[in-house]
This record gives structure tokens, sequence and C-alpha cells, in this order.
């Protein structure tokens, strides 16, 4: 099913494990080079950065190209005239993507990601003008949910499985809340309910050899689920969504029906996220545990302001400090399999590069040489620094 | 590790037993690490501590409460400076590693809150006085200090930050398009001559080998502010010299690719080339500009098209080109 040869596939696995490692010193640079003479791989995956680079122009081409298009074939100027094209130029962009993979051997060079995400959006975007985008949005929803899983299964490509999701839960989220006032009750344990079957599905699948192509797909899947599998029990996103979308008519301060359900989620879901990743030594349950914490204590704010803004943003810094603190002490020695150094020194440097452009962006409190600074203290912007961090 | 693919090439004879051993011993002890999530904590933890008491020191002005504040910052510092002194690994103009993982935390936090101390003299009591810019000169210094005799990375590119602040111009990476106001010429001319100061700072730091590993800091800022400087003269001298402005561009881009490539930054050669690219492309639509024909409208879709392509097979050889290197 997958687009690109699995051998291949494998063969890179090998060398990037040979890589690893000979920068460790377990093997020798002949056994290195006898691996990579045995495992040849004749995929062209780019640096990160020139991937990066490839995205944008291949974006840049696609986007005139398209312009270039319609220029010459746009005749009536019709709609639907205009939404066969888009569709037309949306078949077009995936059959260069399958192009690129299999005759140019393109592996997540950037011009295959480009190329996918082009063709998604056109094929939609005509979709929608045909319909008018009119009706139950659910029916656009499952569109993209099949283009998207397409994708994926055919590039393993990640941000696809993210787009998947996402699109399963809009087009739950649109038939059950045309499904009248039951519906509506419904949406939050659905959302849950479908997010844990995403999240075990891909935790099963990910430790089955036949989809080992798939591993970084899965790993997305897992932490993008345990995400939504939160929103759908977090008191604050249950309670405003059913304000805007739901018309809910709520005064400030007045509870939802069954809130006190919401709010033991709210509290109680990133805890056990972090204890089972403890547990399991799973690492995508403990970063997005760790992610969620922040979520628990802003919904927890957000509706019973404790102390004021400043006071708890002091007290809070404190605590985390101590909190890092007392487990950098206590993991002086490797305790329970767990740590304190780093893992991985080669990726240390360009790790702590990134780190100082973080603090460059946020800790950098001047705000232009003025005279009368009276207003710098609301120069580090909190908690924006916090979401880009993770 | 993969174990039994290891265990598989050991089988077919590629890799040796003392090696096939070497990787078992390797992946048997293998822990799992918390060093960044301990950091991020850390690093949230500090943050959200000097902000709130940045907050709390100027809501609480004019109150009792507010000496103990500025004491308890006061305090709070001189710990964290006090911290830093006693673990601190001795001076050396090569790379000196932070003796832990707290270490760099606690240093971050001591010169926040130094900032936060002087600003609050400055603001309150105007200590340092109004002239030469005082204000953000004082930190400036701390900074640079700092950064060099702790050897710290995130300090110095908040020291970098306060010395283009010093000379007006906002170079935090996210405002760095937005809060520049790059029609004006004197904000241009500025960001040349930062732009300048930091490349050269960064090829001094490698050529006198002191710090070299900050060379990387200052390059990316001073490469980022010079290009977009070329690049806001061309803009802002829409009618007038624009072509010079493209000439100071393209010399600029002569000189730092080979340095780029020399040192093997994929990065910097993919930033070089895209600021390049878009000046190349302003050029090409100003002169169609002057054309006013749908032949040029085409022309305009054409160019884009050929020169997109034209530059992704430039990335595909550069990278070619660094990865043989």
């Amino acid at each position: 099913m997958i687009s690109y040869n699995t051998t291949s596939l494998d063969n890179r696995h090998i060398q990037e494990q040979a890589e690893k490692a000979s920068k460790k010193s377990c093997i020798t640079p002949e056994e290195l080079a006898a691996i990579k003479a045995a495992y040849p791989v004749d995929l062209y995956s780019p640096n990160i950065y020139m991937r990066i680079g490839i995205f944008i122009l291949t974006y840049i081409m696609l986007t005139f190209s398209f312009g270039l298009f319609t220029l010459i074939m746009s005749t009536g100027g019709s709609e639907d005239g205009f939404g066969v094209l888009c569709c037309l130029f949306g078949i077009g962009t995936y059959v260069g993507a399958e192009y690129m993979v299999r005759d140019k051997k393109h592996y997540k060079s950037g011009a295959d990601a480009a190329l996918i995400w082009a063709s998604g959006g056109f094929i939609l975007g005509g979709i929608l003008i045909f319909g008018r985008s009119e009706g139950n949005p659910w029916i656009y929803f499952f569109i993209a949910l099949l283009l998207a899983t397409w994708f994926v299964i055919r590039f393993a490509d990640v941000s696809m499985s993210i787009v998947a999701h996402i699109s399963l839960l809009g087009m739950l989220f649109s038939i059950l809340s045309y499904a009248g006032t039951a519906g509506k009750i419904i949406v939050p344990f659905a959302v849950m309910i479908v997010s844990l079957a995403v999240y075990l599905v891909s935790l099963r699948l990910s430790r089955i050899h036949t989809y080992r192509h798939y591993t970084p797909c899965l790993d997305m899947l897992q932490g993008v689920a345990l995400l939504t599998l939160y929103m759908g029990g977090n008191y604050f996103v249950v309670r405003e969504l059913s304000i805007e979308m739901f018309d809910l008519d709520l005064q400030p301060g007045q509870d939802i029906a069954g809130g006190w359900i919401f709010w033991i989620l709210t509290v109680l879901l990133p805890l056990v996220y972090i204890i089972q990743g403890i547990r399991k030594k799973n690492r995508i349950l403990i970063v997005v545990g760790l992610l969620l914490v922040a979520a628990m204590v802003y919904t927890i704010r957000y509706y019973h302001s404790i102390a004021p803004l400043e006071i708890a943003m002091t007290l809070g810094g404190l605590a985390m400090i101590a909190v890092a603190y007392g487990l950098i002490r206590y993991l002086k020695t490797p305790r329970h399999g767990f740590t304190a150094d780093s893992a991985d020194e080669r990726h240390m440097m360009e790790a702590v590069q990134i780190e100082s452009l973080i603090i460059a962006q946020t800790m950098s409190q001047t705000s232009g040489p003025t005279q009368d600074q009276y207003n710098f203290g609301g120069g580090t912007g909190g908690g924006g620094g916090a979401s880009g961090e993770y | 590790m993969d174990n039994q693919l290891f265990e598989r090439l050991q089988k077919e004879g590629i890799i040796s037993d003392t090696s096939a051993q070497k990787i078992r011993t390797i992946s048997a002890d293998k822990l799992f690490s918390i060093h960044w999530e301990l950091k991020t904590i850390l690093y949230l933890g500090v943050l959200l501590l000097s902000g709130g008491l940045g907050i709390l020191i100027y809501k609480n002005i004019d109150t009792i409460g507010h000496q103990v504040i500025l004491a308890a910052i006061a305090l709070g510092c001189a710990g964290c400076f006090y911290y830093s002194f006693r673990h601190k690994l001795p001076f050396s103009r090569e790379k000196v590693p932070a003796p832990n993982v707290l270490f760099d935390y606690i240093l971050l936090l001591g010169c926040l809150l130094l900032i936060t101390f002087i600003t609050y003299l400055q603001v309150q009591y105007s200590v340092f006085g109004y002239r030469y810019g005082a204000a953000t000169f004082i930190p400036m210094v701390v900074l640079f200090f700092s950064a060099y005799y702790f050897d710290h990375l995130g300090v110095l590119s908040m020291a970098v930050t306060n010395l283009a602040a010093w000379m007006g111009v906002t170079v935090t990476p996210l405002q760095l398009l937005s809060a520049n106001d790059f029609s004006s010429f004197s904000l241009i001319y500025s960001g040349l001559v930062l732009g300048g100061i930091l490349l050269a700072a960064a090829y001094l730091s490698q050529r006198k080998t002191f710090k070299p590993h900050f060379a990387f800091t200052y390059s990316n800022f001073g490469t980022h502010i010079l290009l977009i400087a070329t690049l806001a003269g061309m803009f802002a001298a829409y009618d007038g010299a624009y072509g010079l402005w493209f000439l100071l561009m393209a010399v600029a881009v002569i000189v730092m690719m080979p340095q780029a490539l020399k040192h093997r930054s994929f990065y910097f050669a993919l930033i070089i080339t895209l600021y390049a690219y878009v000046g190349l492309s302003f050029m090409v639509i100003r002169v169609l500009l002057e054309i006013n024909d749908i032949g040029a409208v085409y022309f305009g879709f054409m160019y884009f098209i050929a020169s997109a392509i034209a530059f992704v097979i430039l990335l595909v050889k550069l990278n070619k080109k660094l990865k043989k290197a």
C-alpha cells in the first residue's frame, strides 16, 4: 500500500541505527561502511532546513501554476467551472506527488509534502465549490478524512495523520450536533470515546512489525488523540463550546449540566496521563500530561481565580522550580530506570541554540529605548512562551 | 537502538562479536531520560517567577509591601548569583559545560531579576541618568558579562536583543518584522550597522577562538537583520535607488554564502538563499510593473514557476554539496 519501496525504507532504518551505534562508538567505522554497502538506500531525503526551503518554494511554484492554469483555462468564469479546475489541479498535483516519490525517490524532501497538501486542498476546495458549502458539513469532513487517510497510507505523512484525526472528530461533531438535544449532550463523551479508541488502536498498531513504516504517524496520532480526549472532557472547552456552538444560554458563574463530571475529568486526566507515562515509561503520555497540567491550571483559574495573576505566577514559578530541583536531586543517581541527564548529546548543541532563541523571544524585557518605561513589566508576555516550548 | 537488527547483522557477519556485545551492554543499561522535561519545567518556572515579580513590583508601587517585594527581588537576585559563582566551572575561552541542569536556569533567573531591579531603580529614581540610553545600556553590559563569564547562550541572546534595542531596533525573533518601522531609513541604516557588528562578532569569535560556540547566535541575528535591512531598503526606495540596495544585498549574499558553506551550515545556506530569492523576485516584479501589459502578467506567473523550480534545484544541489563536504 505504501508508495515507497519497503526495502529502501528498511535499509534506511538500518543505516540510521548503524549511524547511531557508530556515534556511540559501539561499531567501528569499517563496520558502518560495510553496513551501508550491504544495505544501500536510494531515497532522497535532504536536511531538515533544506526540506523546509524546498517545501516553501514548491508551494510558491504550485500557487503560481494554479494561477496560470486558471488564467488560461477559465472561459465562462462560472463557479462550477472553477470547481472543476480545482479538482483537476488537485488530481494533477497528486500525480506529481506519486511521480516524485516513485521515479525521483523523494522521501520527506519537502516537495512531496507540498504536493500532497496542495492536492488535498484543491480537491476538497473543488468539492466545496460544487456543494456551495451548504447543508450538514459532515460530508466535507468525511471527504477530508478519506483524502487524509489515503495520503497517510500512501506517503506515511505525519501532518496528514493529524488532519485525518481532526476530520474524524469534525465529522462526529457535525453528525451529532445535527441530531437534536440528545446528540448534543453526548458530543463530549463521543469525542472522548473515539479519541480513546484512536489512541488504543494506534498504540497497538505501532507495535506490529507490518506497520513499522508508519511509526511516526502512529506516534503523532497517539499524542493528538490524548489531547482531544482531554479536550472532550475539559470543563472550559465543554462549557464555552456549548455556549458558542449550541447557543446555550448561560450566565457567568452558572454551571453546565453535569458540570462535576467535567471538573473531575479536567483535574484527573492530566495526572492519570503522567502517572501512566511514568509507569510505562511512555514519553508521549508524560509530555502530553505535562502540557495538560498547564491547561488544567488555566481552566481552574478561569472560573475560580484564587489569587491575582501576578501572585499566582510568582508562586507557580517558585513551585515549578522547586519540583524540578527536587527531581534533579532525587535522580542524581539514576533510579527506577530514570535519569536527569540528557540521552542524546549529538543534538544537544542544536537544541540549546533553539532554546536560546526562545529565551530571547520570551524573556527580553526591553521595549525600545524609551525614557519613561513604566510599562516594562508587561513586556515578557508570560503565557505566550508557554505553548511554544512543547 | 534496535537490538534484533544488530543481532541479525552479527549473524550475517557484518559486525564483529565485540561490537554486538557493546551494543547489548549499552541497550541493557539504557535509562529513560527526563532531561528536556526537567529543562522545560525549569524554563517555565523562571519565566513565570520573573514575570510575576516584575508585575508585582509595579502593581504595589506606593504601598508598604512594595519595599518588601523590592528586597525580595534583591535577595533572590543575590542568591542566584551567589549560587552561580559558587558552582561555576573555571572560565575558559572555549565552551564550558554547565555543572548541572539547574545552573543555567538559576543564572537566567538571576539575570532577569537583576534587570528588573536595575530598571526599577532607573524608573523610580533615575539612578543612572537619561543620557546615552542608560536604561538599556546597563542591563546590556550586565547581560554580556554574564553570558561570557558563565558561558550561557540564552543570556547571550538576551544581550543581543538588548544591544539591538539600545540601537533602536527590535530583533526579538517573532517581532522582527512587525515591531520595526522599515520605511524609515534611519532604522534601516541602524539595521545595517547592527547586522555588520553582529556578523563581525561571529567572525571574530571563531577567528580568535574566544567562545567560538557563540558564533551561531551572533551570525543568526546578524544575517537576518542585515538581509532584512537591505530588503527593507529596496522596498523603501521603491521609486528611487532600489537597484543600489539590490546590489548591496547581492554583495552581502556573495560574501555570506561561502561562509555558510565553509561551516557546513544547512540553516544559513537556506535562509541566505530564501532572502536572495525574495530580493530577486522584487526586482523582477518591479521591472514588470513598469511594462504594464497583459503579457507582463503572464511573464510574471511564468517567472515564479520557473524561478521556484530553479531554486528548488539549487537547494537540492546545495544539500548535496554540504553533505559531501
